[in-house]
């Protein structure tokens, strides 16, 4: 193929923030926003039907030498892990985008440009195969987001936009430190597949295995990590804790994918039952705090502490149910959790309120969105017919299999999930209507439900007929766990 | 002498006589100014740096050693006399309005910086320790002039004499273990030291003179424990001569640091260990340090400590990657930092000093481009990708764990991570507070002009570091 694919996915949203810099109205740069994540997820379906599944391969691959004294190109290509995050990220950009409509009353351009950049940076860290590049995209991710939460964030705002600043930077910047170790140990290259192709020393690989960890535990977050993430996610706007669940979540577990597994194989096996207690320990810790919250949006940021805790358990249960269950768990959770996002976002902007204790009957003033609302939560409580229902049960029957007690701890989390899901589906949505007596409130409008249609869609979809997306990844995670387990040759 | 040998040597410092003429001629011109001509001064000096420019790049062919190896024209002193061309250029166009602004734009001003322009030159090109001291004298006689320019502020005033002083000191420390180097090896050429010593090379008096040459040095450019004048000196100063004094006069104490410590007499003894400490001692107390500055001037004071520490770790790795990692960190810190300070010289106006971080509340609402610029710079400074100072630190970290220094790599990651707070925290308060007053920045097509140079170098660098890169090691060994 000779059109740079990737590269347009990557580079267009960057080229749309360019072109908001020149327009003055406001609907302009809506529109035009919307047309250019519109047209990126376009872009991303033309990459999807081009995609061979019958691969393990980079397909899609460009190269171009970027600083060639030091071995740094500019390198992009998908397989089947990434190329389901590829299409993630263009959905979900559309979705913000929609999302913050009306909800971004200041700044509009502004916010709307800090958006577009976000985008391409989180497209790029799917698509880097090199290192370098990778950290590039990684680490510039902080400046938009940053500003995201800080300039149009709730009260808060500022405290959280230094946390979560603070505590990926620091995360990153060790991983920054490992990335060079690994260059010089793995013959100076910055090639992802060459790097993987290494066979490294067990030391230097369990140093770099702790390293990367930190950097990707800050990043989905997992316990004891993962105090940024309800700050964060709190504070920001709608369209920024939909970007920081649906996307920048993932990023952490796919560098596990990507990184960890594949080039520290004998450290990723020999440090897997301590990953997978701390992942038992995310799913339960994050259930019960979960539990006991009064605060919509805190309580899907802890729900989402809980179910990262299921993907990093599939990846670390390292057999082939486990991780096709986590990287599809990742992309239900982003559908699920954004949606989640997306439709607190929708009731604050009607009410102003994010507590439970002020809603009640909301069924009865606004109908569609009690029932959308309803698949939505069903969904993240993993009920069969929905997408979570099919990844977390291939999650746990690889984690079965993994290690018995710590499958068994899930399957609490699992328990605990349905419990503060519906719990706060009935304070929210049934009862008698307390909350149509104090505000006025309409239901989705035809803009909103163009936001959420798409995203119910796929939790059908995926629920119902899950065989295309697993087809997607199923060469990929065959490979990688030749990858993690021929090196080590025990199976 | 002969006189072949004489026109050799003038020609190889051609760049330094233009200079120096130039400021003779624009000290006597400068008399003839009339009111209101300021500008024609600031033109002619930056014809003086240009034809100098052109010189160096003329020259800049082939190795040319002069006056009886004192002194030497190769592609290391090239490489940081553009940095220091390019740090006076940009300094003479942010001057103009705020020399009116504060009543300080007479001839003497251009001239002083001019002349400490020429001493920079000497500095990168001497290869001999005493025609290092004398390009040091010429440059810091001229900056404590300078610092004390703003007469009627006390704290300018200040801040020259406390500066005269502990700089007299530190050069007295260097010139002692200058004479300590000639008692022990009978000559001060860099090149002939080494093959001078012919018993132990850990003889405590060689030790001795080595680490009192490197306390010298080690004071111009701002490292602990000869740090204490820097926020002093940094505050007092004219804004603009802040900027300068915080890339030129550094990257020349840089460029003699990296003349000394090429060296094999240096090199070979165990001075790295206490250069190593230096720098974690420097980068930590810059960092730490400024996290609770209010003052802009002074945050960039110690943030200009951190990054010395930082770049320090580039002398420590050594080698050739090492050293280029210094090089390449310095032209860098240069676009960086002038920009900064760009912004802040350009917030000098009216009633408003700029200089305290509260001010800059809310900036962002009625400057949203000038705003963006200053993001990029402090970005740049804390070291985020895609900007260049990303590039430069990332630079330094691999030559250290190239050389085996991990260890070091990781505290320096750590430390600049704390550095990055207080870069934000004024990146929160340009875009997260609300504006408390009506702030009139003085722009003039000059101080745009360099904003936009700047800004152009932080993230062209950054994007496409290549060439640059290939420069800075071609430049290594050039010579």
């Amino acid at each position: 193929m000779s059109v740079p694919l990737l590269s347009l996915i990557v580079l267009l949203p960057a080229a749309g923030a360019v072109v908001l810099m020149f327009l003055r109205s406001e609907d302009a740069v809506r529109w035009t926003a919307l047309g250019i994540t519109g047209l990126d997820l376009a872009l991303s379906i033309v990459m999807l039907v081009g995609f061979d599944t019958t691969t393990h391969e980079m397909q899609f691959t460009e190269r171009r030498p970027w600083v060639p004294a030091l071995g740094i190109t500019y390198a992009l290509g998908v397989d089947g892990i990434s190329a389901l995050f590829v299409f993630l990220t263009a959905l979900l950009g559309s979705t913000s985008v929609l999302a913050s409509w009306t909800a971004i009353e200041s700044k509009v351009k502004e916010f709307m440009i800090s958006l577009l950049v976000m985008q391409a940076l989180m497209l790029g860290v799917f698509c880097a195969l090199d290192l370098f590049l990778f950290y590039v995209f990684w680490e510039a991710m902080l400046i938009p987001m940053y500003l995201i939460i800080g300039v149009w964030g709730g009260d808060g705002r500022v405290y959280a936009a230094f946390k979560f600043f603070l505590y990926t930077l620091a995360g990153s910047l060790l991983f920054l430190i490992g990335v060079i170790v690994l260059y010089f140990q793995g013959g100076e290259t910055f090639d992802i597949l060459a790097l993987t192709a290494q066979d490294l020393p067990f030391p230097v690989q369990s140093w770099l295995f702790f390293a990367f960890l930190i950097a990707f535990a800050v990043k989905v977050p997992m316990v004891p990590v993962h105090t940024w993430l309800p700050d964060a996610h709190v504070q920001a706007p709608t369209a920024g804790s939909i970007i920081l669940a649906g996307v920048l979540l993932k990023m952490g577990a796919y560098g596990f994918l990507r990184f960890s597994l594949p080039m520290l194989p004998e450290a990723s096996v020999y440090f897997s039952t301590l990953m997978l207690m701390l992942s038992a320990l995310a799913i339960v810790y994050g259930g019960l705090l979960a539990l006991a919250q009064d605060d919509l949006k805190k309580l899907v940021a802890y729900s989402s502490i809980s179910h990262m805790g299921f993907v990093t358990l599939g990846i670390f249960a390292l057999n082939l149910r486990g991780l096709q269950g986590s990287i599809l768990q990742m992309f239900n959770h982003g559908v699920t959790t954004g949606a989640l996002f997306l439709f607190v976002g929708l009731i604050y902007e009607r009410t102003h309120s994010r507590s439970i204790a002020d809603y009640g009957g909301l069924m009865k003033v606004a109908p569609v969105y009690t029932s959308f609302l309803a698949l939505f939560t069903l969904s993240s409580m993993a009920l069969p017919g929905t997408n979570s229902f099919v990844g977390e049960l291939l999650v746990l029957s690889g984690g079965f299999a993994a290690n018995l007690a710590l499958g068994a701890a899930a399957v609490l989390g699992a328990l605990l999930s349905a419990a503060y899901l519906l719990g706060m589906y009935r304070r929210v949505a049934l009862g008698p209507a307390t909350v149509g007596a104090r505000y006025k409130i309409r239901d989705v409008n035809a803009r909103e439900m163009v936001a959420i249609l798409p995203l119910a869609l796929f939790v059908l979809w995926v629920g119902l007929y899950p065989k295309p997306f697993l087809e997607i990844i199923d060469a990929s995670v065959k490979h990688l766990l030749v990858q993690v387990h021929g090196k080590e040759g025990s199976q | 002498m002969t006189a072949a040998a004489l026109l050799q040597s003038v020609l190889a410092s051609l760049p330094e006589i233009l200079v120096i003429t130039g400021a003779c001629i624009l000290l006597i011109l400068g008399e003839f100014v009339r009111k209101g001509q300021e500008h024609l001064l600031v033109w002619a000096s930056i014809a003086v740096v240009l034809s100098a420019a052109l010189a160096t790049l003329l020259l800049a062919g082939e190795v040319r050693p002069a006056y009886t190896g004192m002194f030497v024209a190769d592609r290391f002193a090239v490489f940081f006399k553009f940095v220091f061309y390019l740090a006076t250029i940009l300094t003479f166009l942010l001057s103009r309005k705020y020399a009116d602004i504060e009543g300080i734009g007479s001839s003497e001003y251009y001239v002083l910086l001019l002349f400490t322009l020429s001493g920079m030159m000497i500095m990168a090109s001497a290869t001999d320790l005493l025609s290092i001291y004398v390009g040091l004298e010429l440059m810091v006689l001229c900056t404590y002039v300078l610092t004390g320019f703003l007469r009627k502020e006390r704290r300018s005033n200040e801040a020259a004499l406390k500066y005269v002083i502990l700089g007299a000191v530190s050069t007295g420390i260097f010139l002692y273990g200058v004479s300590l180097v000639y008692g022990l090896t009978g000559t001060t050429q860099l090149n002939a030291m080494a093959q001078a010593v012919t018993g132990d090379r850990l003889d405590p008096g060689l030790l001795l003179a080595v680490v009192f040459i490197v306390a010298g040095l080690v004071f111009k450019i701002g490292a602990v424990p000869f740090h204490m004048w820097v926020p002093d000196v940094y505050e007092g100063a004219p804004t603009t001569v802040t900027a300068f004094m915080s890339v030129g006069p550094k990257a020349a104490g840089f460029a003699v640091i990296l003349r000394v410590f090429l060296n094999p007499l240096v090199a070979a003894s165990d001075a790295w260990i206490v250069v190593a400490v230096i720098a974690v001692v420097t980068m930590a107390l810059g960092s730490f340090v400024a996290l609770v500055q209010d003052n802009f001037k002074r945050l960039l004071a110690y943030s200009s400590i951190a990054h010395a520490g930082f770049a320090i770790l580039g002398v420590v790795a050594g080698g050739e990657d090492g050293i280029a990692s210094v090089m390449f960190y310095l032209l860098i810190y240069a676009f960086m930092n002038l920009g900064i300070f760009g912004a802040v010289i350009m917030m000098r106006n009216g009633n408003s000093s700029g200089e305290v971080i509260d001010d800059y509340a809310g900036f962002a609402k009625p400057h949203p481009v000038l705003a963006l610029l200053m993001l990029l710079y402090l970005f740049s400074l804390a070291g985020i990708p895609p900007t260049a100072g990303f590039f430069a630190k990332f630079y330094v970290l691999s030559a250290l764990v190239e050389r085996g220094f991990v260890a070091l790599a990781v505290i320096a990651v750590l430390l600049s991570a704390v550095a990055a707070y207080f870069y934000i925290r004024v990146v929160m308060v340009i875009y997260m507070r609300e504006p408390q007053r009506v702030f009139e920045p003085a722009l003039t097509p000059s101080v745009r002009a360099t904003l936009a140079f700047t800004a152009a170098g932080t993230i062209g660098i950054g994007l496409f570091p290549a060439w640059f890169l290939r420069l800075a090691h071609s430049s290594v060994f050039g010579g």
